[in-house]
């Protein structure tokens, strides 16, 4: 009999669950990160407010490239719906700390895709979300320096905004 | 009514109903209480899908008579499913062996596709 299913679809169906699952995460993290930037701002600390927004950027570029990853592999890519996004965190150095445990959470979604990819020998995606893993290392290492920040500045006097200061500094260099 | 220049096989059947490939038009057919309907592929499984969200139990719990029956009109069909419990349950277990049908097809064909070359070498 002809096959229907693998003219339409090359993505075996737990494949696409799972990155439509990741989608979700990615668009979830984006939201998170855009509270965390108007947080930031609300409180006075400028610069780490467009440090999360150019995060939430990031994130939603993940979220694409998921996205159009599964459609052009002729899977169906499902827009989120996104709930459970927080307004209010309890200090400047918690949302650091919400932001390593987001990545270090997304960093194990990955592991378990990679995980399945190998288990149902889909090796293509499995080298497309290489992409992901490496972005991984930048990201959990970016969140690690700024919290040391909080131990190495310290946050008495004007620590704090010293801190919001270096947020910008702070990158990957490889 | 099913289509003219239909190229059919089936895929599964059961007591309440069929699912056919017509293999030229790319699309199956669900052969269902009384009625056939077309589905291009993409279609056929998210109305799968929605068949197998429906929450039964709730429709038993809900005493009200509206509960008793669930309505699906899928896009680019011309049908209305008015389903009953029995219904949903009969169409779920018609549309699951079908899919394992379809998949076991695609498994199939993967396998004729890379053994004969594989044999070659040996
Ligand atoms: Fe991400
Ligand atoms: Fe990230």
């Amino acid at each position: 009999m002809k096959d229907l299913l693998r003219l339409k679809t090359s993505l075996n169906e737990e494949i696409e669950n799972i990155l439509n699952a990741q989608i979700k995460v990615e668009a979830h993290s984006s939201s998170v990160y855009l509270a965390m930037s108007s947080w930031c701002d609300d409180q006075g600390y400028d610069f780490s407010s467009d440090f999360f927004t150019k995060q939430s950027e990031e994130e939603r570029k993940h979220m694409m490239k998921l996205f159009n990853y599964v459609n052009d592999r002729g899977g169906k890519a499902i827009s989120p719906e996104i709930v459970n996004v927080p307004t209010d965190f309890e200090s400047f150095r918690s949302v650091f700390e919400q932001m390593l445990e987001q990545e270090m959470y997304v960093t194990q979604q990955f592991n378990h895709i990679a995980e399945k990819c190998i288990k149902l020998k889909d090796f293509v995606t499995f080298q497309f979300i290489q992409w992901f893993l490496e972005e991984q290392i930048e990201e959990e290492y970016v969140a690690r320096r700024i919290l040391e920040m909080f131990d190495v500045i310290g946050e008495e006097g004007t620590g704090r905004w010293e801190i919001d200061k270096h947020i910008p500094k702070v990158s990957y260099e490889g | 009514m099913v289509c003219p220049l239909a190229n059919f096989e089936e895929v599964y059947r059961t007591d309440h109903g069929a699912v056919y490939q017509c293999s030229r038009q790319n699309c199956y057919w669900l052969e269902f209480a009384g009625d056939t309907t077309a589905f291009r592929v993409s279609d056929f499984f998210s109305f799968k899908k929605k068949i197998d969200a429906i929450d039964v139990s709730a429709m038993i719990i809900d005493p009200s008579r509206t509960a008793d029956f669930t309505i699906l009109m899928p896009f680019r069909t011309p049908r209305c499913f008015v389903l009953d419990i029995n219904d949903v349950l009969n169409l779920r277990e018609l549309l699951n062996g079908a899919k394992f049908m379809i998949e076991l097809n695609s498994v199939i064909n993967a396998c004729l596709k890379t053994t004969p070359s594989r044999v070659a070498k040996l």
